[in-house]
């Protein structure tokens, strides 16, 4: 009990004691932002330790008249623990990408934050407090889109503000709905409209939740902000619009796939069957268009907006093996995808280049980035030393089995088309003069390298073990098809 | 003694302010009597209308009925603390306390010489005890009556503010508003041909028996009723004085006026239209479509207009149109949760709307700038006052854990429950407009480079005012209890027992 | 038709009454002279007075004193005009309010027409 509040409450109250200080030394700041993102990290394991152990944890209250709950199931301690591991890694990356750079006080503050509501989603236990969390997520991730302060950024911080309140509105709708159907927003005692059956006026109902978190898990054609943001500084873009945020959205369609709707309901709607499409064509069209950037941002981005559908298509399957590769894939790709940001920012950082085409030998400056750089690519393409491919098995056999084969052909279409995305970068880097000065040298790049050589590894170990993280899909599925 | 006064409590919360209004300018001169008679008045005020309100609470909604100078109904005033009156006192006396807190310390800046200020506070005083006096009394002259004192009293605080266009906006604004006081005399007069009666359940019970003899008259009277009290709330289209009277007004004035004065003729008309006209016969004369359908536009176009407005108080003027158009259309829903969400969102959009304007006037005085767009960077060196425009914003934007988002909620089921999908869409579209207009303010003031001006925050009690006011706002949306219940009584007395 | 005719012969003072008001309300809308509109609201206002002390009258009624002598004598119905003593006082204030603004207005702008005010504020504004 203590250790989710303490969970929760360690990113809030250490933004807030940043916030407070004054423009202290950057050492002093980062020994306290360190200390309290390990704090969150280590109590949101602990935690899921209980979570695991078969404990259960509640924390519940009324606001306004209105139940909240906090209370942690086995999905939502696998998005905690990503987010709250992911986030240690992130933090040390930014004590080397920002080291340099101005306003690192309301930097760090917000990032904190921003750990705290995104630990908040993760946990909540009901409808209302993770409305809450998802709304306060974009406020709090807000000041660090525009972290830059130019014309570009502003633009780019009304943009994600308005899409994710019109996609919160969306939900507040749909939440009012739900409230008046079921009568309860606990996830607690199952799916909250089974009991109901089938009704008019359901299908409607799924396609507002879509529509509202499908903006921050950038469905096309919501997708439109994701690219813009990418002005924010690299951790960021890693961090938030590569995982955080974006999984706050795709996390918050699983809950309403499996915890709303469920999925013997979900199996009787038309509605539903026109949803594993939206996911498909997203992924198609995100990496076809990632292929056409030239910013290595930009390529990312989109890559983004189609591996984010691989969560989805899973999700959509309605089937176990599907639902436990879009779990496995949550992991597995958010590893990755932090692996290739990180590269991409230290390139850009030590090299200045952040066009693809431009990138032709910089693997020989920068032998350890572009190393793990070229890891994380082949793991994108679901290679087997790297833990993507076990996550794109299951969702393969999750699609088959689910009768619904011409995804299984999407994912591997989409397959070969990341392979077209990376690898020629990663063969151009390792190309021409090998006696190049290396740029890998210096205490704030080493802090940038170390968690990228790290996150690779970890891939790579999960690829090769991925019975460590399997228990926790297991819970998972268990959890939503066998009550 | 206290039994006297305890038995009398009603008709003090009316005429108390009233009494110290009066006599406040014989010693004009002395500014610091005056303004700690001021909020004496107001907080004593305050535990008044709170003991009463837990009695009423404590009766189970059974309203406290005081007939004025001994006479009963049919022919004395009744003054009839319910749950709608001692919500509605509630709300009056819990913003005007901040709000004259707040004036204490402020007004030097904004009117100058100590007579005229002695004034203000008599315009202030005059206010409070008309709006009291709205939300209690059961009589249809005296609504009429009080209607006037509050508007003459809101006239004269507009023009309080010593610009040219201040006595400009205040003549607009007297003219059109007697133009709708005319109305609503008019209105009362045609119900009272019609029934004989000015007590409010008499009236009702009459017009329930008479109407099909005299449909017109009704119609005649009920339209009356809506432009008069359109008007005077600044119900879309009627609000086009609203933006200039609001905006050029001081900021303490801004405050009551947008915070308070037009809730209290929504009161009136709320009276009215359920008390007497009756949920029945609001849906033959098809009242509550017109509502909701007027209530829609005033919220899109009302938060449009905001989003043009460069001047900070012109913008939160607009916001007030869009603001007046939630209450219109969950009153217009005619079911409970609807009308339980209009009844809130007055609480908390005063409350609200009292912290943005004296948010915003306070940083007008101690800056000087009164464009958005020149208020780079006041976050970091106001960061009380900006903070708590923050927490305003987010309340108005309807964040769960601000008071905003509890009105909406119920505003919400309201409109699912009546089937109407497009008014819910229009009510969280206008969330997100609010955003649209709001949240620049709070980007530039924070995240934009400072000038090297000097900026302070505003003096002592101008923080403390802001303060209640903000903690009020986190109070209202996480514990709203008492206010609530009082809420959803009041809408199941509209809806149920008539 | 003569039966229409004959009730609004019959009920002359309400005709009257509407007749009144519109020239009250027009005025006051369509006027730009300061002091027309606010003997537009008077006008207005006395309309509404005058419905009232109509409803209020009985034909024949006296006035409404209690005549001991006098046991079956009808008389006028005192409250209607008793609301408009008060109606009128507060006409009387808004009118003494409106003037005291008209003053400051044309000590600010030189004029008591109102465009041109709007104009001249509009041009300070613009300044």
């Amino acid at each position: 009990m203590t250790d989710i509040i303490l969970a929760l409450l360690s990113g809030l109250v250490g933004g807030i004691v940043i916030a407070l200080l004054p423009q202290a030394s950057n050492r002093l700041r980062n020994t306290l932002v360190l200390l309290f993102s390990v704090a969150g990290a280590v109590f949101s394991w602990r935690v899921a330790g209980t979570v695991f152990s078969g404990g259960t944890i509640r924390l519940s209250g009324e606001i306004a008249g209105l139940a909240w709950s906090l209370q942690p199931d086995p999905l939502g301690t696998v998005f905690g623990l990503i987010v709250a591991t992911l986030w240690l890694f992130a933090t040390v990356y930014s004590f080397g990408y920002m080291a340099d750079e101005p306003r690192q006080r309301t930097y760090y503050a917000f990032l904190l934050i921003a750990f705290s509501v995104a630990l908040g989603v993760a946990f909540s236990g009901s409808l209302l407090s993770l409305y809450l969390f998802y709304e306060l997520l974009t406020f709090a991730t807000y000041p660090l889109v525009i972290h830059e302060r130019n014309d570009e950024a502003i633009r780019a911080g009304v943009k994600y503000i308005a899409y994710s309140l019109c996609g919160a509105g969306a939900i507040l709708i749909a939440i009012v709905v739900t409230h008046g159907w079921a009568g309860s927003l606990d996830f607690a005692g199952g799916p909250l409209l089974a009991r109901g059956g089938l009704r008019p006026g359901l299908g409607w109902l799924l396609g507002l939740y879509v529509a509202g978190f499908g903006v921050k898990a950038a469905i096309m054609p919501l997708h439109r902000w994701l690219p813009e943001a990418m002005i924010a500084p690299t951790p960021i873009s890693a961090l938030l619009h590569a995982v955080a945020v974006v999984y706050s959205g795709v996390y918050g369609i699983l809950r309403v796939v499996y915890s709303v709707f469920g999925h013997e309901l979900m199996a009787q709607m038309n509605f539903s069957r026109a949803l594993p499409w939206v996911a498909g064509f997203t992924i198609l069209a995100g990496v076809i268009i990632a292929t056409q950037q030239d910013v290595l941002k930009r390529r990312l981005a989109y890559h983004t907006i189609s591996q984010l559908s691989y969560i989805l298509l899973g999700a959509f399957t309605l089937h176990p093996w599907g639902l436990a590769g879009a779990i496995f894939h949550m992991i597995s790709y958010s590893t990755l995808k932090i692996t290739l940001f990180f590269g991409a920012g230290i390139v850009a950082k030590q090299t200045t280049k952040i066009r693809v085409s431009d990138m032709g030998g910089v693997g020989w400056q920068l032998p350890w980035t572009m190393a793990s750089f070229g890891v994380a690519s082949l793991g994108m393409i679901g290679m087997l030393p790297l833990n993507t491919f076990w996550s794109k098995y299951y969702l393969m056999r999750g699609s088959v089995a689910g009768g619904k084969w011409p995804f299984a052909l999407v994912l591997i279409i989409s397959g070969f088309i990341n392979a077209l995305c990376f690898l020629p970068t990663v063969v151009a880097a390792f190309t021409g003069d090998r006696d190049q000065l290396s740029r890998e040298k210096g205490g704030n790049v080493t802090l940038m390298v170390a968690p990228t050589v790290l996150l690779a590894g970890i891939a790579v170990l999960l690829g090769l073990w991925p019975g460590l993280v399997w228990p926790g899909v297991e819970a998972v599925v268990n959890s939503f098809f066998i009550r | 003694m206290t039994a006297a006064i305890r038995a009398n409590l009603p008709v003090f919360a009316v005429i108390a302010p009233l009494f110290v209004a009066f006599v406040l300018p014989t010693f004009a001169r002395r500014t610091r009597l005056v303004e700690g008679l001021v909020i004496f008045v107001q907080a004593v005020g305050l535990w008044g209308t709170a003991y009463l309100a837990r009695l009423v609470l404590a009766q189970g909604g059974l309203p406290i009925i005081y007939e004025v100078g001994g006479w009963s109904a049919p022919w004395g005033i009744e003054l009839v603390v319910g749950n709608l009156g001692a919500f509605f006192l509630l709300v009056v006396a819990g913003v005007s306390l901040p709000v004259a807190i707040y004036a204490s310390g402020n007004l030097a800046k904004e009117v100058e010489g100590a007579r005229r200020r002695a004034w203000f506070y008599v315009l202030y005083l005059l206010l409070g005890g008309a709006l009291a006096g709205m939300s209690i009394t059961n009589d249809l002259f005296n609504v009429f009556v009080l209607v006037e004192v509050a508007t003459l009293s809101c006239c004269g605080l507009v023009s309080a503010s010593q610009e040219p266009s201040g006595a400009e906006a205040a003549f607009n604004y007297l003219i059109l508003a007697t133009l709708g006081s005319g109305m609503i005399l008019g209105g009362i007069g045609f119900l009272y041909i019609v029934t004989g009666h000015l007590n409010m359940g008499f009236a009702a019970r009459a017009l329930a028996t008479v109407w099909q003899d005299y449909p017109h008259v009704v119609w005649m009277a009920i339209s009356f009723f809506m432009v008069g009290f359109g008007v005077k709330a600044a119900f879309f289209p009627l609000h086009i004085w609203l933006p200039d009277a609001h905006s050029v007004a001081p900021s303490p004035a801004s405050a009551v006026l947008s915070g308070l004065a037009v809730k209290g003729y929504i009161i009136c008309l709320m009276k009215v239209l359920f008390h007497v006209v009756g949920p029945e016969l609001m849906q033959v004369f098809s009242l509550n479509r017109l509502l909701v359908l007027l209530g829609m536009v005033a919220i899109l176009i009302g938060s449009i207009l905001a989003l043009g407005q460069d001047e900070l108080k012109r913008r939160l003027a607009f916001s007030t149109v869009a603001q007046i158009g939630y209450i219109f259309l969950g009153m217009g829903l005619l079911n409970v949760k609807g009308m339980t969400g209009a009844l809130f969102h007055i609480a908390s959009h005063g409350i609200i709307k009292s912290a943005l304007f004296l948010a915003a006037g306070a940083v007008i005085t101690q800056t000087g700038k009164e464009r958005v767009s020149e208020l780079a960077g006041v976050g970091k060196k106001m960061p009380i006052t900006m903070g708590v425009f923050t927490i305003a914003s987010l309340g108005l934007v309807g964040i769960p854990l601000f008071s905003g988002f509890v009105g909406k909620w119920y505003m919400l089921l309201g409109s699912l429950g009546a089937g109407d999908y497009l008014a819910a869409a229009v009510i969280v579209a206008g969330s997100v407009l609010c955003a649209g207009y709001l949240f620049p303010v709070i980007r530039v003031a924070y995240f934009e480079p400072a000038p090297a001006d000097d900026w302070q925050e505003p003096g002592v009690r101008q923080r403390l005012a802001l303060i209640l006011l903000a903690m009020g706002i986190f109070v209202l949306g996480t514990i709203p209890g008492p206010l609530l219940e009082l809420a959803l009584a009041a809408a199941t007395d509209f809806l149920v027992f008539n | 038709m003569r039966i229409l005719l004959s009730k609004l012969l019959i009920n002359y003072p309400y005709m009257a009454s509407v007749v009144l008001f519109i020239i009250g309300a027009s005025t006051v809308l369509t006027r730009s002279n300061l002091f027309k509109k606010l003997i537009g609201i008077n006008i207005m206002e006395s309309a509404i007075f005058l419905m009232f002390i109509a409803a209020g009258n009985t034909r024949g009624g006296a006035v409404p004193i209690l005549d001991q002598a006098n046991p079956g004598a009808s008389y006028i119905n005192p409250i209607p005009s008793a609301l408009m003593l008060t109606g009128i006082v507060v006409s009387v204030s808004v009118t003494a309010f409106a003037l005291a603004l008209i003053v400051r207005l044309y000590d600010s702008y030189g004029t008591t027409n109102a465009r041109r005010i709007a104009e001249m504020r509009n041009g300070v504004a613009d300044r």
